[in-house]
């Protein structure tokens, strides 16, 4: 059926200006989808690819529970009949130059580690690798010789020869080796590691290759914490897991706004083509040919828009995976994931992504056109007024939609999957009672149009209404846009209130003396500081990552009778009492703790020290934003006798607030920190880091804001050239009534700026009712902390001012078109 | 001989949002081959309806239709597609030619459908209708006579045996419509087409050998155009 498919066709070529508009909301919407799946599989692959290169062909790995361990521990294991291979190794962060990223070193005896990571001691040692016999003996004997990996050197453009500026001094590079993995990485020799770490007679840990794992725990399990590769592995993946959910979530909402877009695109094309469908079966054609030529004209559409929006996902997830290495890096550790490489399955996925969305999005006008009498459907678009009967029924399946939305969010406890699927449910339950909502609000707009535009703006708000097929659907479309903006806005700034509300009750010392993860504070530093007259307290704060229950948590040791006189910590339950059991072994613990363990006040939780698993009393469970893996806090006596280990990370120092002169003592503070190297920040600097940080880290859930705006922006564009281009004939009625071209514009305008307005009055309710579920269900659900609803005007404002700037901007070009048509147009039937 | 078209006792109920009520009530018809019938009626009489009801492009609420013998009630959709495709030409008032396509390619689409697309035969019917030189316009760049000129090419290309045409001339202005009509009525004679064609015009009476009229969805034979309002 030849001419019934060239007929259709050729409508797109005819009308090329919204056939670009259409390919463009197609394009965007598999774009975006394409694009964060892709940067999120990058971010992923690379920590995963990262994890591998480093693991080697290590089974197992020992160390001891927290801190290093004594390097005499590895001749004894290395007797022990179930160790095939060992390799002991030093596992350290470095910061580049002052302020720089922090490097992961490894430290490596690379005669050990060719057991072990044979292609970590080959690129130090192998001369296949071009590494000569010369750069292998420095890196063997001298002091402050590295290797660093060959994309570290490209970025920071250095070479074999250079000094390497890091916060320990400058790191002479001997050579420059291959690494397949997305986290920068600097090899020294052990001994010299050891050095450069103040580790002397000390190492991190031993990887192992074990013959026999259940022999080798029942010699070692004592005092040592063994992990298998599958444990590793699992608690790394889980180190990411909530960063992972949160990407799936970005992409589903990707894939939502991009489908709901596509969903409108292959809507209007059958809409639009119900008159010609009409004629072609009254001249005989059947339904089936009917149904194939809509089919070749969707999928068409589908075809070249989803190539377009694999090509544009691709370009897109370089941008984005850049942002998520830096999103990972600012959470978890350094990582500079790599764009994935081109591939053609990217214009594939964008195909059948395109292809997909649009056949879903035709499929139900199109069944309706194909089952509607002929004598119908000729009739076109006149016919195809929806009814108040109409509207109340979409309404009320909106409803039931949206009851089932409830229903799907209080069993969210099932899997936050579920509450996903419930927030998708919402927004679809809203988008249906969008016909109900122009009847509502087109009224008082046209009168407030009447009083702007006359005629003019009466006519364009009745044509809003009018034509509530096309306009409904677009108007949803950007209520959901502009809802996600407000919903994440809100959440966004809720967090970092609570973030603030936070900081202002656990981080309330007067300086801080090494808050970074690179630098370690002598104890005799504290004892120096603890002679300072006038400081009222110093609380030490020691943390280490670990595992409970096969998950990894953190445990951070505190003064418990310092922060109980100087902190103001946000109890579930309780006040600073709570600090009384804390000072003589209890225990508490942080709220995702407490939730992801199902950790109640009074219940024992048990810990492995340095003599196997101590238990430990929960006294109370606090607010806490440090870290969604969970926190166990400890007086430091207690972590002391669990873990014997007396590092520490950084101290808080309390000026007593009685002194008059709180900046001389904290300049004297500073002096004596600066005299030592180490690095000092006031309460300020450090609230503002710890923002900063918050600020990167929704850098891509910004980048979705943005990227959803366009997509919709597009949607409103292709509606109003839609209404545009189908009422030629009515504007030649205009032309003929003596309607300007002016008038013609404003009719066009203020229906471009009535939609934009009626789509955020929508977004307002739908919006913040976004905004709740994102804090009550999907975050609490999801990070296991609760953050508490803050109302700001911002999002709203924000929004508003997009939804306008938006609708004026998706209002001109049907405008140029005005201006540039209208006065040749008659009145014709064709 | 028998009847091409048989029609008994035709209801039609619309029970739409739009359309609340009663367009045909009881109509009863025969037509024979090679008939011209001319129906009249005010709007929204059911003239139009009935139309639609012949080519099958709406179900009867109640009442038998039979075209050449068959009841096109107990036709499913596909048969009801090959009687239009087949069997029937469709005039409409307001041309309805397809936008995309050119004069040419219209009437090409009619022998597509019927799977017989001669193209000689598309360029004869073009000339027979006075517009052999305009083959490769597109219907906006025709005149609404000449585009009236292509849907009546359209319906006799595929030489059906029935044309149903409503208001043929109602866009059209008097001298051209009645050479519209002639030269319709012309091929329906040549062809020994049936014709049956809704008019308001007092000029159909001279081309049509019957006259019908509709008033109220009831339909009533007139022995000429003298008793009809026009």
């Amino acid at each position: 059926m030849k001419i019934v498919i060239k007929a259709f066709l050729r409508y797109l070529l005819r009308r090329r200006s919204l056939s670009i508009l259409q390919l463009l909301g197609i394009a965007c919407g598999v774009a975006s989808v394409v694009g964060m799946t892709l940067s999120a599989r990058s971010a992923l692959s690379s920590f995963n690819e990262a994890v591998e290169f480093l693991r080697g062909k290590a089974t197992h790995l020992i160390e001891r529970p927290a801190g290093s361990m004594e390097e005499d521990v590895i001749a004894k294991i290395m007797h022990d009949p179930a160790v095939d291979f060992l390799a002991p190794t030093i596992d350290r962060r470095i910061r580049l130059t002052n302020e720089g990223d922090l490097i992961r070193v490894l430290g490596i005896d690379p005669f050990l580690d060719r057991s072990i990571r044979p292609e970590i001691a080959r690129a130090v040692t192998s001369e296949e690798e071009g590494i000569s016999r010369d750069a292998f003996f420095d890196f063997l004997l001298k002091d402050k010789s590295v290797f660093i990996d060959r994309n570290l050197a490209n970025q920071l453009k250095i070479s074999k020869g250079n000094a390497l500026e890091t916060s320990k001094g400058n790191l002479n590079i001997v050579g420059i080796f291959s690494n397949p993995s997305g986290e920068p990485l600097i090899l020294m020799d052990i001994g010299h590691a050891q050095k450069l770490f103040d580790m002397s007679g000390n190492i991190d840990r031993i990887d192992l290759i074990l013959n026999d794992e259940t022999a080798f725990r029942l010699r070692w399990d004592a005092g040592f914490k063994i992990e298998s590769n599958r444990q590793r592995r699992e608690t790394l993946t889980a180190l990411l897991g909530a960063f992972r959910l949160n990407l799936q979530a970005l992409s589903l909402l990707a894939l939502f706004v991009g489908v709901f877009l596509i969903y409108n695109t292959a809507m209007f094309t059958v809409v639009n083509r119900r008159r010609d469908a009409g004629i072609m079966r009254s001249l005989g054609a059947s339904r089936r040919e009917i149904l194939w030529a809509f089919l070749s004209e969707i999928l068409l559409f589908g075809v070249t828009g989803g190539a377009i929006g694999g090509l544009l996902g691709y370009l897109l997830s370089r941008f984005l995976t850049g942002l998520m290495g830096s999103t990972i890096s600012s959470l978890y550790f350094f990582l500079n994931p790599s764009p994935l490489s081109w591939s053609w399955w990217n214009i594939a996925a964008g195909i059948t992504l395109g292809c997909g969305a649009s056949i879903f999005g035709g499929i139900s006008p199109l069944i309706e056109l194909i089952r509607t009498e002929p004598a119908k459907t000729i009739r076109g678009r006149t016919y195809f007024r929806m009814s108040p009967k109409t509207v109340k029924n979409v309404s009320l399946i909106g409803l039931g939609v949206i009851t089932l939305s409830a229903l799907l969010l209080i069993m969210s406890f099932l899997h936050v999957y579920v509450g996903f699927a419930g927030t998708f449910v919402f927004l679809l339950g809203v988008s249906l009672l969008t016909g109900w909502t122009l009847t509502i609000c087109v009224p008082p707009m046209r009168r407030l149009f009447n009083l702007i535009g006359k005629t003019a703006g009466k006519i364009a708000a009745g044509n809003i209404l009018l034509n509530m097929n096309r306009t409904s659907i677009a108007v949803a479309a950007f209520m959901i846009a502009l809802s996600m903006s407000i919903g994440l806005g809100s959440l966004i700034n809720s967090f970092r209130q609570s973030l603030i509300w936070w900081m202002n009750s656990q981080l309330r010392g007067d300086i801080y003396i090494s808050t970074r993860g690179d630098v370690e504070v002598p104890l005799d530093f504290y004892e120096e500081l603890k002679k300072i007259k006038g400081i009222g307290g110093i609380d030490i704060f020691r943390t280490l990552q670990t595992t409970y229950n096969n998950t990894p948590v953190y445990i951070t040791s505190i003064d418990a009778s310092v922060l109980q006189k100087y902190a103001r910590f946000g109890w579930v339950k309780g006040g600073d009492e709570n600090w009384e059991p804390v000072k003589t072994g209890s225990v508490i613990v942080s709220e995702s703790f407490a939730r992801r363990f199902n950790i109640k006040k009074g219940n024992t939780i048990y810990v492995k020290g340095i003599n196997g698993p101590a238990p430990l009393s929960v006294a109370a469970i606090f607010y806490d934003y440090a870290s969604e893996h969970g926190v166990i806090m400890m007086d430091r006596s207690t972590f002391i006798d669990l873990f014997n280990d007396h590092t520490i990370n950084s101290l808080g120092i309390f000026v007593d607030p009685a002194q008059q002169d709180k900046q001389s003592i904290i300049e004297e503070v500073k002096r004596r920190a600066k005299n030592r190297g180490l690095p000092t920040s006031t309460q300020e600097q450090l609230h503002n880091r710890i923002l900063s940080v918050f600020d990167n880290t929704f850098a891509v859930t910004t980048s979705m804001r943005i990227i959803a705006i366009i997509i919709a922006f597009f949607g409103i564009a292709g509606a109003l050239m839609t209404l545009f281009v189908e009422r030629q004939r009515e504007f030649g009625i205009y032309r003929a009534l003596g309607f300007s071209t002016k008038q013609i514009a404003c009719i066009t305008f203020l229906e471009g700026i009535g939609m934009g307005i009626i789509s955020f009055i929508m977004s307002i309710g739908t919006g913040t009712a976004l905004a709740f579920i994102l804090i009550k269900v999907i975050n609490l659900r999801s990070f296991n902390w609760t953050i508490f609803y803050h109302f700001s005007l911002n999002p709203y404002l924000v929004t508003f001012l997009t939804a306008l700037f938006a609708s004026i901007g998706a209002c001109l070009y049907p405008l140029w078109k005005v201006y540039k048509t209208y006065p040749q147009m008659q009145i014709r039937e064709e | 001989m028998k009847p091409i078209i048989r029609i008994v006792d035709l209801w039609k109920r619309y029970n739409s949002d739009e359309q609340d009520g009663i367009a045909l009530r009881g109509a009863n018809l025969e037509v024979m081959p090679g008939d011209i019938i001319a129906l009249f009626g005010k709007s929204g009489s059911g003239k139009t309806t009935l139309l639609n009801l012949i080519a099958g492009l709406d179900k009867p609420t109640h009442g038998l239709i039979e075209i050449e013998g068959k009841n096109i009630e107990t036709m499913n959709e596909n048969g009801r597609t090959e009687l239009r495709r087949n069997r029937i030409g469709f005039i409409f008032q307001f041309f309805n030619l397809l936008p995309t396509l050119t004069a040419f390619e219209n009437v090409l689409f009619s022998l597509e459908l019927v799977g017989k697309p001669d193209k000689n035969a598309v360029l004869e019917a073009l000339h027979a209708v006075n517009l052999h030189n305009k083959e490769h316009r597109y219907p906006h760049e025709l005149s609404g006579g000449e585009q009236q000129r292509v849907a009546i090419a359209r319906a006799i290309v595929k030489k059906p045996a029935i044309i149903l045409a409503d208001e043929p001339t109602g866009n059209l202005d008097t001298n051209t419509g009645t050479q519209i009509l002639e030269l319709l009525v012309s091929q329906c004679h040549t062809l020994n087409t049936t014709l049956v064609m809704v008019s308001h015009a007092i000029n159909t009476c001279q081309f049509a050998n019957r006259f019908m009229k509709m008033t109220d969805g009831i339909l009533v034979e007139e022995a000429s155009c003298e008793g009809i309002d026009f």
